[in-house]
């Protein structure tokens, strides 16, 4: 399972760097988060906030969708498995809820009442409590309804630019979580023309690894947004030249960010691929 | 400005606010759409634009809005989005969203015309900006090109048979050829098809390509789906040309960081695709070929990086900077319409002064009577006027004066003019005027009219007392002599060329198969066609005929329109001869073609091919250096060949540097045409009996003893000699 984190920019413009809410005109990247529970350390991913399927794994998508909202950008995750995860008492029974139905809150309080001294010796209630804090419970990245406006998500973390449900990043946790991803855009058939890069960023699904992978991730998410913040601002008047070969855009400046990013994070193995909603 | 009071911060924060009104209720959109198109339009600000565009992208591929809705709003846009695409020097952020937003539109505004043939102006701007998106398509940057092949995919989706029986019929995205009724008025079903076929073959180019960029490849793949998935006539075609794409072609070149992200990203890009078809039908004809291809990809792809990751040393310095960014500071001398002072000209018929200086069109105020105000407050205003009047606009006044009384005292002068004694050859049947629309004519064709009113008609001099109106007849221009008429055309012809440097490089060029039309689409093939063929067939049977087979006489003092034509084509090509070779040989082929037909038709015809096969090789050869497949290609695709044509080939010998090019090329019309085989084997033996030069006599021997029987008896005797020059030459 996958879980993958993505994080709008479209609307929310501030930089990563700046407080709460509204560097006003600043323009923002839209980031999507996608995780794949990869069990190293539980058999099963949970699925955390922010539209993107996170898994108990999702220590990484987590971590990456609460360093790119607390750095202001705009952000949606997702989980791409089939149910939430969580690891249970044994390795035979899992703690299985399900996707868009309920609320971390809910799994909170089933946690503890269960057994709560276990669940906070093994880190999940602080992870699912921390996840209340970001969004009201994991979403399923095949159940997005991409376009569909976001409104009702007003009160989770970074929802603030990503309300018209489009972003123009999704960065996935792990690499089955990015095969899961380009396998339901293809199935979805492309019906929005609007292009998105799909990068993943394979963070080992261990403690210290998630954070740097979400390290990672904040860096990745500074440089693309850098860049498109360069596009937009290189030609304010009208001179500009859609036809001028000679500056580069945003889109064709990833590979290279992508490039020099791995040249400083070589721990976190990235793919990519130019995608279509 | 509409809001002068508003900053742009605050007015962006007021449009914000409505795209929130409409996210939250789709009901909204027809009036949110129709309130922001003028702050949008061409003459907005830049962010506006921006922001206006990004909107409209987003609106139209909304999920959230049904397609009825789309559909109609569609057309409410489509004005406003053909005058931003259609500005060259809209930003680029601003053309991007433009391209999605048509992409989006396009279906919509297909049905919405094969409900509504009538609505010929929509499908009009439609055309428009379709054929705007299809031009920039090579020439924009990459983040609008992706845009531009996705917009062709959608063309492609909508322009082909769907499935049958398609139980999705009324979803907008399931639009399809097979709605298109086979005589409708507007949209002609094959020629729709023969586009998408284009569009496809257009697409799928950037697989062929030598350089690959990951962007536009990974754009491609991944918009082909839905078309393999929904045209299965397609998927054919479409995934022949993957299969044999190879994404790591380009990772024997040093690995920078971004090559390596690139070829990685275009290795699982396509794999992804290729996994994804099978997996939806694993019973496609396809799927062992592709299940080999993933294979073979997978195992090529861990050699390549492993080996990488292995030697792996410390990071190469990463180029920072961009190639140096121009900055194209166009002067904006926008002259606004609103400083054209349109001054309508009189109607014909007796006015009066009043109505000679009169020039506003606003009937309310032409009813004012100055004569009311005081003698003193004109003098006012007047002076008022006259201090802060734009020149400009003052001029423009007097001059439409000027000309409305010109006009009115035109006839008096044209009235010396004898209509008996003007010149003959005049016809006075101008009568295909249309009276409806003489208030559109110029005057003179107005007083033309007038003249041709028959005399006895009484109404006409009735209508119009005051102008004298003298019989008369428009004067013949001056007749042009053959230089000028020359002249003439060769400006006209000069201005096609120019036109056609301005096209050049079409880039990938679209294969439209056999139901292509020659000279059909406005890109630089089809004005080479025109040209090539106004050179070689307009003047056709005209020239010099009573010089029997004659090549053209050398000296001819006033060349004719297509020896001009021709010399044209002759510098165009050598110009830049490496890329204009097809251009050579096409219009070589319509000369051949030319002189077939004539050949045919009578043996009085002046042959031009053979004459032009020899100037343009001659124009060539020179600057050939070692490695040009040029000369090759231009051989071997030029209709006929002949002993001149080989000489000069042979010739080509006597460089040491050629030798190896010139050989090749005759060796590639032995093997590859048949009927000049025999000519070109006799070049190569020339060059093998006259050469002195050590490179070129053994390989010629080499060709002639696999080509020409006995030659290997008789290479025998000279052998030994051979062996000496070259142990001579190898030590």
């Amino acid at each position: 399972m996958a879980q993958a984190e993505v994080i709008n920019g479209t609307a929310g413009q501030q930089l990563a760097s700046n407080g709460e809410h509204a560097d006003p005109g600043g323009f923002k990247l839209k980031f999507c988060t996608v995780c794949a529970s990869n069990n190293n350390r539980f058999d099963n991913p949970l699925p955390l906030r922010i539209a993107d399927s996170e898994k108990l794994t999702s220590l990484r998508s987590m971590e990456s969708h609460l360093r790119l909202a607390a750095a202001n950008y705009p952000v949606i995750s997702f989980g791409t498995g089939s149910l939430v995860r969580l690891p249970g008492a044994t390795i035979t029974e899992p703690n299985v809820y399900q996707f868009n139905k309920t609320s971390y809150d809910s799994i909170y309080k089933e946690l503890e009442a269960k057994d709560s001294r276990l669940y906070h010796a093994n880190g999940i209630l602080n992870m699912i409590g921390r996840n209340r804090g970001v969004k009201w419970g994991p979403e399923r990245w095949q159940d997005w309804q991409i376009g569909i406006p976001r409104l009702q998500h007003s009160t989770d973390r970074g929802s603030e630019g990503v309300e018209g449900g489009v972003v123009d990043v999704v960065i996935t946790c792990e690499e089955r979580c990015w095969d899961a991803v380009i396998e339901d855009l293809h199935n979805r058939g492309s019906p929005l023309n609007r292009p998105v890069h799909v990068i993943n960023v394979d963070i080992k699904d261990n403690h210290e690894e998630a954070l740097i992978g979400g390290k990672g991730i904040l860096d990745l998410a500074d440089s693309l947004n850098k860049a498109a913040v360069e596009e937009r601002a290189l030609n304010p008047s009208a001179f500009d030249d859609g036809n001028a070969s000679s500056r580069s855009g945003f889109d064709e400046r990833v590979p290279e960010i992508i490039g020099e990013w791995q040249e400083r994070w070589p721990r976190l193995p990235a793919v990519w691929t130019l995608a279509w909603f | 400005m509409a809001a002068p009071a508003l900053s742009v911060e605050q007015q962006i924060s007021q449009l914000n606010d409505a795209r929130k009104l409409v996210l939250q209720d789709a009901n909204f959109y027809p009036q949110i759409i129709q309130g922001i198109l003028p702050i949008i339009g061409p003459s907005a600000r830049v962010e506006f634009r921006r922001w206006g565009a990004d909107f409209l992208a987003e609106t139209f591929a909304s999920p959230h809005v049904p397609a009825q809705q789309k559909e109609t709003l569609g057309l409410v846009v489509l004005e406003t989005l053909r005058s931003m695409i259609e500005d060259p020097a809209e930003d680029s952020a601003v053309v991007k969203s433009v391209v999605q937003t048509a992409a989006s539109i396009y279906p919509l505004v297909v049905r919405w015309i094969i409900n509504n043939p009538y609505d010929g102006p929509t499908w009009d701007r439609m055309i428009a900006i379709k054929s705007r998106i299809l031009r920039m398509w090579d020439s924009a940057t990459i983040g609008v090109r992706i845009c531009c092949i996705k917009f062709a995919q959608r063309v492609v989706l909508v322009q082909t048979a769907g499935p049958e029986a398609d139980p999705k019929r009324g979803n907008p995205f399931e639009v399809s050829l097979t709605m298109v009724p086979q005589n409708h008025p507007l949209l002609a079903p094959r020629n729709l098809e023969a586009e998408a076929s284009g569009l496809l073959d257009r697409m799928l180019g950037v697989f062929q390509e030598n350089i690959s960029d990951a962007l536009l490849i990974d754009a491609t793949l991944n918009s082909l789906s839905i078309l393999i998935r929904a045209r299965p006539h397609l998927a054919n075609k479409i995934l022949t040309v993957i299969l044999n794409f190879n994404p790591l072609k380009q990772a024997n070149s040093p690995m920078t960081p971004k090559l390596r992200v690139m070829v990685k990203s275009m290795e699982k890009t396509t794999r992804m695709l290729l996994i994804h078809v099978n997996k939806r039908d694993p019973q496609n004809p396809l799927a062992g070929r592709i299940h080999q291809y993933i294979e073979r990809m997978m195992r090529s792809k861990t050699e390549i990086f492993d080996e990488f990751n292995r030697k792996r040393g410390p990071p190469e310095p990463v180029d920072g900077l961009d190639p140096a960014k121009r900055q194209k500071l166009v002067a904006q001398v926008n002259t606004s319409p609103q400083n054209r002072l349109h001054i309508p000209p009189l109607t014909p018929g007796s006015h009066t002064v009043a109505e000679l200086f009169t020039i506003t069109t606003d009937e309310a105020l032409k009813a004012f009577d100055v004569a009311m105000l005081s003698e003193d407050l004109v003098v006012k205003i007047g002076i008022t006027i006259l201090q802060r009047i734009n020149t400009d606009t003052l001029n423009q006044a007097v001059d439409g004066v000027r000309q409305r009384y010109q006009t009115v005292f035109a006839p008096q002068l044209v009235e010396g003019i004898n209509p008996e004694t003007a010149p003959l050859g005049v016809d006075d049947d101008d009568d295909d005027y249309d009276p409806d629309f003489y208030n559109a004519e110029d005057t003179e064709q107005i007083m033309n009219k007038l003249d041709n009113a028959p005399p006895e008609q009484e109404e006409a001099v009735a209508r119009a007392p005051e102008v004298a109106l003298g019989p008369f007849t428009l004067p013949p221009p001056p007749p042009i002599t053959p230089e000028q008429a020359t002249q003439i055309g060769q400006a006209t012809v000069s201005r096609v060329f120019g036109n056609m440097q301005t096209l050049e490089e079409p880039g990938k060029k679209s294969k439209s198969g056999m139901n292509r039309l020659a000279a059909s689409a406005y890109d630089r093939d089809a004005w080479i066609t025109i040209i090539t063929r106004l050179a070689t067939r307009a003047s056709a049977g005209l020239e010099n005929q009573p010089e029997p087979m004659k090549e053209e006489h050398p000296n001819s003092a006033s060349p004719s329109l297509s020896n001009t034509i021709r010399d044209f084509l002759y510098l165009y090509v050598l110009e830049d001869f490496r890329k204009r070779i097809d251009v050579a040989v096409a219009w070589l082929c319509e000369e051949w073609y030319n002189d077939q037909v004539k050949m045919k038709s009578g043996d009085d015809a002046v042959l031009h091919y053979e004459k032009w096969v020899i100037k343009v090789l001659d124009g060539i050869v020179p600057y050939l250096d070692a490695r040009d497949k040029v000369l090759t290609r231009f051989l071997s695709e030029i209709p006929g060949l002949s002993i001149d044509v080989l000489a000069r080939v042979k010739s080509l010998c006597r460089d040491p540097a050629m030798v190896d090019l010139a050989l090749k090329s005759l060796l590639y019309l032995v093997m590859m045409r048949p009927p000049v085989r025999e000519i070109a084997l006799d070049a190569v033996e020339d060059v093998w009996n006259t050469s002195s030069d050590d490179d070129a006599k053994p390989m010629a021997a080499k060709f002639l003893t696999r080509w020409r029987p006995g030659f290997a008896e008789r290479l025998k005797g000279p052998e030994d000699d051979e062996k000496k020059a070259n142990g001579i030459a190898a030590a």
